[in-house]
């Protein structure tokens, strides 16, 4: 079974790491950071959640585009947009999710292609709330992720450094 | 548009260097994955092969020519073959696109786009008559494909020869979309867009939807329109009393409408504590 981004809301603590990776990575001028892919909120207090294309299988975006420029690649199964995009919008309207954007630092249109099949924001996700991977992860798996992300965390070590 | 739908392939030879291509690709977009810089103002990935600029030219040899004997073509609209030599530039290459050049600096005097180009091919004054005009436009067709392509053809190009010129013989079809204007090479197509609710482009003026929570823009009624006829026509459900939201307000609608759901089947709550 192929690998897919998993989100577990209740695991979400809203804390945005995922919105930063994503705007950094993604980006087609380094260092200036993109309108992010992925967006986590806050629903209400208790309630947290990441929202991120779903690839879906018979997709909205890719039924309205006019050239062919929203193909899925077969690696990772997610869509991509490519060179052929001629910037016209309809998938914006089209997806009733809200996850194809524009971003108008770096004119042009934008949806999560799961950074070609090594999603940064599953990589930094500090809870486990996000994760790629075969299946979603169990409470225990997610606890053993969180404790050792923890532990080699470079900000965690230096803040306990300080501390001490 | 251009790529071909088999897996056959072919080798060929492109500034000396090895390259397999799948068979019916045009050399262009072979060259430009090598990373070879082609210069090229009407082509683009997602519109057919025009041929109208005359710049992507290169030299071609096919096998069992005669060594002397080279072919120019445009490379936008001209298939990779088995054992072809290519060269994007060449002095035979060069002398030809500073001419295209040359012409196009004294049909668009005011261009600063063909100013820059032509100045890489070392021309920097036109040895032709100037045209007296501000307009930019090179008569490439890119706004027409592209009014085409989006499935409104409210664009055409009209009259023939040195007279031919861009406009909008059927204004009723424009939606105010402004391809046409964004992917003009040369930026020759003039149209307001205000933050006022209000967007002009060809003499037509549209009243723009703004999204309801946020205030963001989202288009011309028009256009909203034409996305859901384009959707239902395509097996998607967008009635005509859609309502259209930006991306933002979706997504949270969407984060909602989920947590909701989950609340009913597990007590998040308590998985937080």
């Amino acid at each position: 079974m192929s690998k897919r981004l998993y989100v577990t809301p209740y695991r979400c603590i809203d804390c945005k790491i995922c919105e930063q990776a994503c705007s950094l990575t993604n980006t087609p001028v380094p260092g200036v950071p993109a309108k992010p892919r992925v967006q986590s909120f806050s629903v209400t207090e208790e309630m947290k959640f990441v929202s991120l294309c779903l690839q879906c299988e018979q997709a909205s975006c890719q039924a309205v585009c006019p050239v062919d420029a929203l193909v899925r690649n077969p690696e990772t199964g997610a869509i991509e947009v490519n060179d052929r995009c001629i910037g016209c919008g309809f998938c914006v309207q089209a997806c009733p999710f809200g996850c194809m954007d524009y971003d108008h630092t770096h004119n042009e249109y934008i949806k999560c292609d799961v950074c070609k099949g090594d999603p940064a924001c599953a990589k930094y996700c500090p809870t486990g709330a996000l994760v790629w991977s075969e299946k979603p992860w169990s409470d225990v798996e997610a606890d053993e992720y969180a404790k050792k992300k923890k532990s080699t965390d470079p900000l965690t070590i230096a803040l306990e450094m300080v501390k001490k | 548009m251009s790529e071909a739908k088999t897996n056959e392939t072919v080798r060929l030879t492109i500034d000396g260097r090895e390259i397999e291509a799948p068979k019916g690709a045009m050399i262009l977009d072979v060259a430009r994955d090598m990373g070879i810089d082609v210069p090229s103002l009407c082509a683009h990935p997602g519109l057919e092969p025009f041929g109208a600029c005359r710049l992507c030219v290169v030299e071609i040899q096919k096998p069992g020519w005669d060594d002397w004997y080279k072919q120019l073509v445009t490379s936008c609209l001209f298939q990779v073959s088995e054992g072809m030599k290519v060269w994007t530039n060449s002095d035979e290459v060069r002398q030809n696109r500073s001419v295209v050049l040359d012409l196009q600096m004294a049909r668009v005097p005011k261009s600063d786009h063909i100013r820059k180009l032509a100045a890489e091919y070392g021309v920097t004054e036109t040895s032709y008559a100037e045209r007296d005009t501000d307009d930019t436009c090179i008569m490439c067709g890119t706004c027409v494909r592209a009014c085409e392509a989006v499935g409104r053809s409210a664009i055409a190009t009209l009259s023939r020869g040195p007279d031919k010129y861009v406009d909008v013989p059927n204004k009723d079809a424009c939606m105010g979309c402004l391809v046409c204007a964004n992917l003009c090479p040369t930026d020759a197509i003039p149209f307001e867009a205000n933050d006022n609710g209000k967007r002009r482009i060809w003499g037509k003026e549209f009243d723009l939807v703004a999204d309801e929570r946020t205030g963001e823009v989202l288009g011309p009624q028009e256009y909203l329109a034409h996305i859901r006829k384009r959707g239902n026509n395509n097996g998607l459900r967008m009635p005509d009393d859609m309502k259209h939201e930006s991306a933002k307000v979706k997504r949270f609608d969407y984060a909602q409408k989920l947590c909701r759901v989950a609340e009913v089947n597990e007590p998040v709550a308590e998985k937080v504590k």
